[in-house]
């Protein structure tokens, strides 16, 4: 379980020696609490806490990484239930399934869309993040050229789904010195398929339909000496799967219960139609994944999936903010007024509500500000006529309106002799304190 | 760039460039313009009346329209663009009845205090053995072995001027000298001052406490030998007239010459609190042998001339949280040159040496009950804790309950009202006014008061919105959306000005419900930061002068402190100069203070979203969570019934 | 030795609301909906049983709406330019539920009036027997005066009137206590807003089965991981026994959605976007997944593929699976 500060600093020294590069004993006990900070940075620790914390802060959830030729995706490490209340760390990777019953040039055609695709969303580059590679031949040859000819159209890292062990073994021949995932080990294969992920070094699928299955599996293989496991609780439908997969990650944090302490791997594509796909993949994302595997490259659907997973995993202790940008405010054109403001959420929604409220078209420029209201943000030197500037280029703000005017928040009026400066032609206006003054404003002196 | 001629008061004239401010300009002419805010133009304070007009007005925030048609300007947010003709009204006269000055108390000396055994400072008297022929001794010699043999100590320090004037000073008293050491260091003790001949035993070794507030600088006249505290004294800071928050004197500290001028702003204060202490207890300056400052850490960088501007930028660090002692000298004050002056420790940018202080002067870190210790001011610092473990935060209240930035707030004067009664039925107010009289407006504890009552009445409800539905004049749409009628105009007195009423408009209300959420954020952030819960607090510590009116029902009804048994809150006035006190006087009370700095824990509120949450959950009345506040829960349960 | 599953036994519940009145019960409803009632998180099953499935609205507008997507002014074609008629195309999607939204003013742009309001709710209600929600516009001042009239006309109803916001709700709910009606009281993402509006509302004496709240949510890409969170949060205080958070959650993903760049742009944009409708239709039905996961009890959507899809995708979750 985990500890609080105070619980962990009655086990630290209490001398505020600040060796561990933190004021106090306490300070290093709320890090420690945090896991933002490792143990170890204590040189004076009794070796009896010691033991009592390494307890408490090991991974309840396996971190498991796939590479191949520089690329990796990590799963796991996973510490609460809802990303509120900490946050979630390891993306579940998006991986796209081809099967050996298509020729060597068939697999390289469906494979090449979906590796180059690439797609920019608030400044970051999302991709597929590998592709998977399932027998349907059931024969090795057949499936190890399938393999080839996959690893001949992507360097990303690989996923080989089959059963027998025979050809999995002539899969994994392909993949030298990379670190793929197997699927799956069952009751009837897992010997053979651990001793497979054992020496070619892959993380392994442990597959069942009942939990009780599954962690005798993962006991049975993790003795084997096979540690990177990943399970597939093996249920397709949306009510089934969101079950296992809450009682799994449940187990493991909250009763420590390390037989199910691994990332899951969930098959979106078995659902077949577009419609399901869609949803089931979504509720992979928000709701424990650590792989998902599709069938059908569709960027359309690719995309927002993508987007949902960079939203679900944003760090949600990070103040709540909106993007910076230039918004609409009821329909404005080029001669409706232009307001600035912070892009803190709560400033945002309190500017815009007072002015859409009133039916006043306007333009409404969010600078970058970290997320901070607007006194702070200028306390902090965060909104300052140098960004506001560089937003007003950044945005393209000239290019939508007739009149150079901008409107600053009462709170800064400072500012604005140096915005006059900074953006030389255009008339700076100095509007009032409050959001709830705007309208009133706008009305008379706009 | 075209030249301009602006005249001030048709007598001073200065030639600024086309785009100067009037500020600036008049700055130039040497015609002093007041600037509470720092030139943010949030105040209005600056408004000058052109009278030839050639500017140009950026803001005219705080001016009414018919203010700039009778050609009121904002001097901070003016710029010349032609020749101008301006005058300067004459400064609205600053009361000078200080809180501070309103309650001087008995201070007692702490028990069992013994020069002797506690202070750092000692005073000898030594009679020296004349050189002669067959004693060619040197002075200095002579001087130290007399230290030696006669007090028992081995001098460790001496400046070149004190050498300089040895001689002539043993001369002077005929061999006979007092002399003055600080022993701090006990290795090395320091010279402060030799002086001609002997003083008797009674005569007072003098000492101050300083307490640089952001708004009031304090000061005590403390004799070290006996403890006592002879004069209490305290004034405005100067520096108030260069922005009236830290964060206005960072930035003004931070361009071209400001902070020497910031320095000096806050040395002339002090300088005046000297002459006027020193005045009272009839000595000179000189004789005052050590000054203990406390400040919070912008006030403390800025005394000692180190750049601030760390301080408001992110990640928020000072250049220096604990300084050495200095001389007094080289600091600037002008009592005994060689006096030392000890700044005490602050922790971090936000929690600074007034709050050590007054973490000592509560006691809480020396017992086991778990203390909340709050020092309400423009920032609200908090700690919690006991003898085992203390954190600490700040939270940026504002100065709503300081009366600032409410539109008829004001400093706790004469003419404030400072409590205030509603009619739950009729809507009608009664209130007192601090020294009688006819109100000019409302100061912290009013505000405070006005918003419980308020709230009771159900003139406002939880989200703090007015009722317009009730029977009553007195709620009526103003400027700002809906507001009360605290006091008609032909009730107020306001200067020889037309009569206005005094309201608390809705944004004055959303101001001061952000305040105290501000404050109670903190509360519930310190205490959820080490998993301690808030309501399993012994005692609920008040510092700051503000903490001496505060009517505790009225704050907890409204949410601004824990709901926990009266019992529970002790008031403490202000217990930073209570702690640069006790530190002057007491070595072990200022090692109490170092060992308070290094173990006290600091959290960061803007670390994360938790203080946002805390925040957001406390902008309500009294609060989202009605469950901490079930007193008042209980108070309102009546109201709830009849109408349902 | 079998594991044991850890189980949640939350003393708290889901206020049940029963949106529109039968002839019985003084309205002139059809079918009533009632929501909420959850003892558990969304879809576990194994801790406690649903009494009710998350519903869908089908958003219409009482004028051919000017800011739409055309690709949903192409799908509802001239049946958008009826109210009556668009609300029986509505019903006949499959929805439970109606989301009547006003406008500010009439194509012409003259502004809208409290005559015209009542005009369009009563036609929405003769064509149709679902249970109707009636939104106003959104400026506080003109939806106090048409959603009063609104509310006046058609008493007995239980009609969900809304927006309630924090600085504008009292009208609103005084008419809706008036006249039989429920609201939903809207805040901007974050968990203290929804609760001191709920008691805010609450404390003018309309009984808390008579309210909904809408957390808003962000689209998927604008801020839905916010909205999400907040969900989850205000359902896991009602289950911990909350009373102020103890109500059904209203969300609207369709009005979310179709306002992005990624619904309303189908030229000059990425390649990497793909199809233009199909990518519509995903942003429709994933913002609304994640949504009825985080405990949404109402989803507002537009498109009716998008309701096909939340609708299979409500069956299959609230379905009592068959686990070994």
């Amino acid at each position: 379980m985990a500890l609080s500060g105070i619980q962990i600093y009655k086990m630290l020294p209490r001398t505020n020696c600040k060796d561990c590069g933190f004021p106090t004993c306490l300070a290093f006990a709320m890090k420690l609490a945090a896991k933002q900070v490792e143990l170890a940075l204590c040189p004076h620790v009794s070796d009896e806490s010691k033991a009592e914390l390494a307890e408490s802060s090991a991974p309840p959830i396996r971190l498991v990484t796939l590479s191949a030729n520089g690329n990796s995706v990590k799963a796991g490490n996973e510490v609460v239930m809802f990303r509120h209340e900490k946050t979630f760390y390891n993306m579940p990777g998006l991986f796209l399934r081809v099967k050996d019953d298509l020729s060597p040039e068939a697999i390289k055609a469906a494979i090449a869309p979906a590796e180059a695709f690439k797609v920019n969303y608030v400044g970051i580059d999302l991709t597929m993040d590998g592709f998977a590679v399932e027998s349907v031949s059931g024969d090795p040859a057949t499936f190890a050229a399938a393999v080839k000819a996959t690893r001949g159209a992507t360097k990303r890292p690989l996923v080989l789904i089959s059963g027998d062990a025979a050809v999995m073994a002539a899969g994994l021949e392909q993949l030298d010195g990379e670190a793929p995932l197997i699927c799956s080990a069952n009751s009837d294969n897992w010997e053979a398929m651990a001793d497979l992920a054992k020496s070619h070094k892959a993380a392994l699928t442990v597959s069942a339909t009942s939990l009780d299955e599954l962690a005798e599996l993962t006991g049975k293989i993790s003795a084997k000496g096979v540690e990177d496991l990943v399970l597939d609780p093996a249920f397709r439908q949306l009510n089934s799967s969101l079950i296992a997969a809450t009682q799994i990650r449940r187990l493991a944090l909250r009763k420590n219960f390390r037989a199910l302490g691994y990332p899951m791997i969930t098959f979106p594509g078995d659902a077949g139609d577009v419609g399901r796909v869609s949803v089931q993949a979504a509720q992979a994302i928000a709701k424990y994944a650590g792989f998902v595997v599709i069938d059908e490259f569709l960027p359309e659907m690719v995309y927002p999936l993508l987007v949902l997973r960079q939203n679900i995993y944003t760090d949600p202790q990070k103040p709540i903010q909106v993007q910076p940008g230039l918004y609409e405010i009821n329909n404005p054109t080029a001669d409706s007024p232009l307001l600035v403001t912070t892009n803190f959420s709560i400033t945002y929604f309190s500017v815009a509500n007072e002015v859409e409220g009133a039916g006043l078209p306007a333009w409404l420029l969010v600078t970058e500000a970290e997320g901070m209201s607007v006194l702070t943000a200028w306390a902090a030197g965060k909104f300052d006529s140098e960004r506001i500037a560089k937003d007003v280029k950044r945005f393209g703000v000239a290019e939508k309106i007739n009149k150079k005017q901008i409107v600053l928040p009462g709170h800064v009026a400072v500012l604005s002799g140096e915005l006059e400066e900074d953006m030389p032609g255009w008339e700076i206006r100095v509007g009032p304190r409050e959001a709830v003054d705007l309208p009133g404003f706008m009305r008379d002196a706009l | 760039m075209a030249e301009h001629t602006v005249v001030f008061d048709a007598a001073a004239e200065v030639s600024v460039p086309r785009g100067t401010l009037l500020a600036d300009a008049a700055r130039k002419a040497g015609v002093e313009i007041s600037q509470p805010c720092g030139g943010q133009g949030r105040c209005g304070r600056c408004a000058v009346k052109v009278t030839k007009d050639g500017v140009r007005r950026r803001s005219t925030l705080r001016l009414s329209a018919e203010d700039v048609e009778a050609g009121y300007a904002l001097a901070c947010q003016t710029v010349v663009e032609g020749d101008t003709e301006v005058t300067v009204p004459a400064q609205e006269k600053i009361a000078r009845l200080l809180t501070t000055d309103r309650t001087v108390a008995q201070v007692q000396v702490p028990t069992g205090y013994s020069a002797a055994a506690d202070q750092t400072i000692k005073r000898f008297g030594l009679t020296l053995t004349p050189p002669s022929m067959v004693d060619q001794t040197d002075d200095w010699s002579r001087f130290t072995a007399g230290l030696r043999q006669q007090a028992g100590i081995e001098l460790g320090h001496i400046s070149l001027p004190l050498m300089r004037q040895l001689g002539a000073v043993l001369r002077e008293g005929e061999w006979q000298v007092t002399v003055v050491l600080d022993l701090a260091e006990e290795a090395a003790p320091r010279l402060i001052a030799a002086l001609p001949g002997l003083l008797p035993d009674s005569a007072p070794l003098w000492g101050a406490a300083v307490d640089i507030g952001t708004t009031t600088v304090s000061l005590w006249l403390v004799d070290l030998l006996s403890g006592e505290v002879q004069v209490q004294t305290a004034e405005y800071n100067r520096q108030i007239s260069r922005g009236e928050d830290v964060i206005s004197r960072i930035i003004y500290g931070s361009k071209n010459d400001g902070g020497q001028e910031m320095r000096g702003l806050v040395l002339e204060s002090i300088g005046q609190l000297l002459e006027r202490g020193c005045r009272r207890a009839k000595i000179d300056a000189s004789e005052v042998m050590k000054m203990t400052i406390v400040g919070n850490s912008t006030m403390m960088h800025l005394l000692l001339g180190i750049p601030a501007a760390s301080i408001r930028l992110s990640p928020f660090v000072t250049a220096v949280n604990q300084v050495p002692p200095f001389r007094a000298e080289d600091v600037g004050i002008g009592i005994h040159p060689e006096a030392t002056v000890d700044c005490i420790p602050g922790i971090a940018s936000y929690v600074g040496a007034d709050i050590t202080a007054g973490v000592l002067s509560s006691g809480m870190d020396d017992t086991e009950s778990i203390s909340l210790f709050i020092d309400i001011g423009t920032n609200g610092e908090i700690v919690l804790g006991s003898h085992d473990w203390l954190v600490t935060c700040a939270c940026s209240a504002g100065p709503a309950f300081e009366g600032a930035g409410v539109m008829h707030g004001m400093r706790a004067t004469r003419g404030a009202i400072e409590e205030v009664w509603i009619n739950g039925s009729t809507y009608e107010p009664s209130f007192r006014v601090i020294g009688g009289g006819q109100p000019q407006g409302v100061c912290g504890s009013g505000l405070l008061a006005l918003l419980a009552e308020m709230f009771l009445t159900g003139i406002l409800d939880k989200g703090g919105n007015l009722n317009s539905s009730l029977p009553t004049d007195r709620v009526r749409e103003g400027e700002h959306g809906l507001e009360y009628v605290i006091s008609w105009g032909h009730e107020t007195k306001n200067g020889d000005g037309p009569a206005n009423d005094i309201v608390i408009t809705r944004v004055d209300v959303d101001n001061l419900i952000r305040a105290k959420a501000s404050i109670y954020a903190g509360f519930t952030i310190l205490a959820d930061s080490v998993g301690f819960p808030l309501e399993a607090v012994d005692q609920v510590l008040v510092g700051g002068s503000f903490g001496k009116y505060i009517n505790v029902e009225k704050a907890v009804q409204i949410g601004l402190l824990p709901d926990m048994p009266w019992e529970g809150f002790q008031f403490l006035g202000n217990t930073a100069v209570k702690g640069a006190y006790l530190a002057l006087l007491d070595k072990h009370a200022r090692a109490r203070i170092s060992d308070i700095a290094s173990r006290m824990t600091y959290i960061e509120l803007s670390a994360d979203n938790s203080f946002f949450e805390a925040f957001t959950s406390a902008l309500f009345l009294p609060h989202t969570d009605m469950d901490r506040f079930p007193t008042v829960a209980k108070a309102l349960q009546p109201e709830l019934e009849t109408e349902e | 030795m079998p594991i044991e599953i850890p189980k949640d036994k939350w003393p708290g519940s889901v206020r049940e609301i029963t949106l529109g009145a039968t002839a019985a019960d003084g309205g002139t409803r059809t079918s009533t909906v009632t929501v909420g009632g959850e003892k558990a998180l969304p879809y576990m099953h194994f801790e406690a049983q649903m009494p009710h499935k998350p519903v869908i609205a089908l958003e219409i507008r009482d004028r051919l709406p000017d800011d739409w997507s055309t690709l949903l002014l192409e799908h509802w074609g001239d049946t958008a330019k009826d109210p009556a008629a668009w609300a029986k195309a509505a019903e006949a999607t499959g929805v439970e539920l109606l989301q009547l939204t006003l406008s500010l003013t009439d194509a012409d742009g003259n502004p809208n009036t409290p005559e015209n309001a009542v005009a369009v709710v009563k036609s929405v209600l003769a064509a149709t027997g679902l249970p109707l929600l009636v939104f106003g516009t959104g400026q506080a001042e003109m939806d106090n005066v048409l959603l009063v009239a609104v509310a006046e006309a058609t008493q007995g109803e239980r009609l969900v009137l809304g927006i309630c916001e924090d600085k504008n709700y009292r009208t609103i709910v005084a008419a809706a206590m008036a006249n039989g009606h429920l609201v939903n009281g809207r805040t901007p993402m974050d968990v203290n807003l929804s609760k001191q509006l709920n008691i805010l509302i609450s404390d003018m004496g309309l009984p808390m089965d008579r309210i909904l709240m809408d957390p808003t949510t962000g689209a998927l890409g604008y801020g839905i991981e916010y909205g999400f969170s907040v969900m989850e949060r205000l359902r896991m205080a009602a289950l911990q026994g909350d009373s102020m958070t103890q109500q059904p959650m209203l969300v609207t993903p369709g009005f979310e959605a179709w306002k992005t760049k990624e619904s309303k742009v189908g030229k000059d944009v990425p390649a990497e976007w793909g199809d233009w409708l199909k990518r519509a239709i995903h942003w429709e039905t994933m913002t609304a997944t994640a949504l009825i996961e985080s405990g949404a009890d109402i989803v507002v959507l537009r498109h009716p593929e998008s309701v096909k899809r939340i609708r299979v995708a409500i069956d299959e979750l609230s379905a009592v699976p068959e686990m070994a």
